[in-house]
């Protein structure tokens, strides 16, 4: 007998209940999977709508010591892009990758290249799938078009979201992914720049991950935009 | 100190010790309050708090009443997305799946995030044994595996270290660096600390992380971290090793949500940790980054036997931390006299079951009931009542110490003979208030001078419970 068989052969004998027979069990493990609850109460911070949602999204996003710029259509990104490289000292360079949201913009006098991190990033720059007003989080999905290492190998994060992006809470965004059929390797939410309190339980922003994390929030679903 | 020998049997000298120990009780200092205060400001802006805490509570219960089947299901998805589960009955059986996965690629060396199930098995050393070094990348694990200790608390390991020890242990560790560098602040030390791991993470061949959550829905194993390393770990290397313990399952994403909205704020006070991911088996076809392999070394090390027990509701447990944050015991002791992988109030009540009474049975007993941990506990786990039914089966095996026994069968002697029990308590009031003289307070008490050592006894005042409810009775 395996391993397997062994652990599940005593949580079975452990868990047999003479009034629950079996077909019973994994009717109830059957509804759960299929979302019918029973759910926890939605909370209030996570139902913003409207104006109210963005507001929050941009009020969270700094809480959590991000910055945020307004960019009012996608063609105005590279610009918005510069201001904020010159304005941090870094160089005109970024790296991103394959997002259409990327494809033909007009990036300047920024030496833009596509690919994955490397070990020295000054910036890179990713587009959010969704943005989430609850906690001020932006949730990215890994792939050829925002490769996973940009978002922890960046100095200085850049991070694109559309207004039609951000979700009210988190069952948004589920609701979202598992609407869209996405299914990457893995789903990053990520809330703020990195950071650690293991020296002295001082926070010390800049551990591991990026140091900085700025979010370029993009009027509009970005669909008319591209 | 490492745990393969846990010294928790020396849970009372070990506490003399930390009493006695300088460093560690300015670092235990610096860090009180600084839980306490932010995770009381975290809850309190939520005013839904207590209902998530019923809903996390309830989904729990549901997922352990239905384990087996919600293991198959998770299990089930994760080989879907061409991931592969181990099941490891012991640590032993962890110890040799990851070595062999190891050896599967030739590994020199293997990243890790931090993990307290790889502490549980003893990876680290195992691994060092068989000629594959283990690099630590959370900052605290780093300092820590600098120091050649174990972790000291389940989500800030180094919580015990003092900030100059820390540039002590960079500077002999560092060596190859400018001995006159500037180390004089936290920040230099940290930016040191990344610099050096930065490199390390595209040496590793293999990245080993824990897990908060495994979701059977959707076959994802979750972490959920601050700083950064553990993704670094687990999207660079070859291989990713994933370690997580049965109770780690949760059937859906929605259910994912609740331990979310409630892990951050009971932990650090945070609304959201910096990073949550989510991963699904080894990189697709068309991505271009992310381990070629994903491996998830499923451990039930003593849990499974929990499981329909008086202390199945400790695998509610969500590794927050909070209980031993509020902790009066901790908080004087630190984690490490607890003697083994677990300390605190949970490790109080989960190392008896995974180590055995016989050697933790201790630890159930470094408790003054005082109740704060449960009153804190996301998961509403009843810990003090948990640790009662230790001390009870420690007293059934007969491994309470002779005096507590003979103290115990006394008093219990008089408790079967109510009449004499409320004689004899008449009497002992008496001579209490007399030894008292007008003072109304003890400064030294026969046989009590644990308690008086510190403090003052209040004298009993006025009548017996028993006297008092008969004539409220009248």
């Amino acid at each position: 007998m395996s391993a397997r068989d062994r652990i599940l052969g005593r949580l079975r004998t452990a868990l047999a209940d003479p009034e629950r027979p079996q077909p019973e069990r994994e009717a109830a493990v059957a509804a759960r999977l299929r979302g019918e609850g029973p759910h926890a109460p939605v909370p209030a911070f996570a139902q913003a709508h409207g104006q109210a949602r963005l507001t929050q999204f941009m009020a969270k996003l700094e809480a959590v010591d991000a910055t945020v710029s307004r960019v009012s259509s996608l063609p105005e990104l590279p610009r918005a892009l510069a201001h904020e490289l010159r304005n941090r000292n870094l160089p005109a360079e970024i790296r991103h990758g394959a997002d259409p949201a990327f494809a033909g913009l007009d990036w300047g006098a920024i030496s833009a290249s596509t690919g994955i991190g490397r070990i020295e990033e000054p910036a890179t720059l990713s587009r959010a799938r969704y943005g989430m007003a609850e906690t001020g989080t932006l949730v990215l999905a890994s792939g050829p078009d925002n490769p996973v290492t940009l978002t922890f190998l960046g100095e200085t994060h850049f991070v694109v979201v559309f207004e039609d992006d951000v979700k009210a809470g988190l069952e948004e965004v589920w609701a979202g992914l598992r609407g869209s059929g996405l299914d990457p390797r893995t789903v990053n939410m990520v809330t703020g720049p990195s950071r650690s309190a293991d020296i002295g339980q001082k926070l010390q922003l800049g551990a591991h991950g990026p140091v900085a994390l700025h979010v370029f929030l993009v009027s509009g679903s970005g669909l008319t935009d591209a | 100190m490492s745990h393969a020998h846990p010294t928790t049997p020396a849970f009372k000298s070990n506490s003399r010790d930390a009493l006695a120990n300088a460093n560690l009780q300015t670092a235990l200092r610096n860090a009180r309050g600084h839980f306490v205060d932010k995770r009381a400001a975290a809850a309190a802006k939520v005013s839904e708090f207590e209902q998530i805490r019923d809903a996390g509570r309830e989904m729990k219960n549901h997922t352990l009443a239905h384990l087996d089947l919600y293991l198959e299901e998770y299990e089930a998805r994760v080989t879907a997305a061409g991931g592969h589960v181990h099941w490891a009955e012991s640590a032993e059986d962890a110890r040799r799946i990851v070595l062999e996965i190891c050896r599967s690629v030739n590994a020199k060396t293997v990243n890790k995030g931090k993990t307290m199930i790889s502490e549980e098995c003893g990876i680290n050393d195992h691994l060092a044994a068989n000629g594959i070094t283990p690099v630590e990348t959370d900052l605290g694990e780093y300092i820590i595996q600098l120091r050649h200790e174990a972790p000291s608390h389940i989500i800030a390991p180094a919580v015990h270290v003092t900030v100059p020890e820390i540039e002590a242990a960079f500077r002999k560790a560092h060596a190859h660096l400018p001995p006159d560098r500037d180390l004089s602040d936290n920040a230099t030390l940290q930016m040191e600390a990344r610099r050096i791991l930065r490199e390390k993470y595209f040496q590793a061949e293999v990245g080993i992380t824990g897990a908060n959550m495994l979701i059977a829905e959707t076959g994802q194993s979750v972490i959920v971290t601050n700083e950064g390393n553990g993704d670094l770990s687990q999207s660079l290397p070859k291989v990713h090793i994933v370690m997580a313990s049965l109770e780690k399952l949760v059937p859906t994403l929605d259910d994912a949500a609740t331990v979310l909205r409630l892990l951050a704020r009971s932990a650090t006070g945070q609304e959201m940790s910096v990073y949550t991911t989510f991963s699904s088996g080894p990189r697709r076809s068309e991505d271009p980054d992310g381990p070629e392999q994903y491996h998830v070394v499923l451990l039930d090390n003593g849990r499974s036997n929990m499981v329909g027990t008086e202390f199945q509701e400790m695998l509610r447990c969500i590794r927050c931390g909070a209980c031993m944050n509020h902790c009066p015991v901790y908080q004087s002791v630190g984690g490490h006299a607890y003697g083994w992988v677990y300390p605190g109030p949970m490790g109080a009540v989960l190392t008896p079951s995974l180590i055995g009474v016989e050697e933790g049975g201790q630890l159930p007993n470094a408790s003054t009931f005082c109740g704060r941990c449960e009153s804190v506990c996301p998961m509403k786990i009843p810990l003090p009542r948990m640790m009662r039914h230790w001390r009870e089966r420690e007293f059934e095996k007969r491994l309470t110490p002779s005096a507590a026994r003979y103290g115990l069968s006394l008093w219990a002697f008089f408790a079967r003979r109510p009449a004499l029990y409320r004689f004899g308590t008449r009497m002992g009031m008496k001579a209490l208030r007399r030894l008292a003289g007008g003072r109304g307070r003890l400064a030294s008490l026969p046989l009590g001078g644990g308690w008086t050592g510190e403090r003052d006894f209040p004298a009993p005042q006025g009548k017996t419970f028993m006297d008092q409810w008969k004539e409220a009775r009248r």
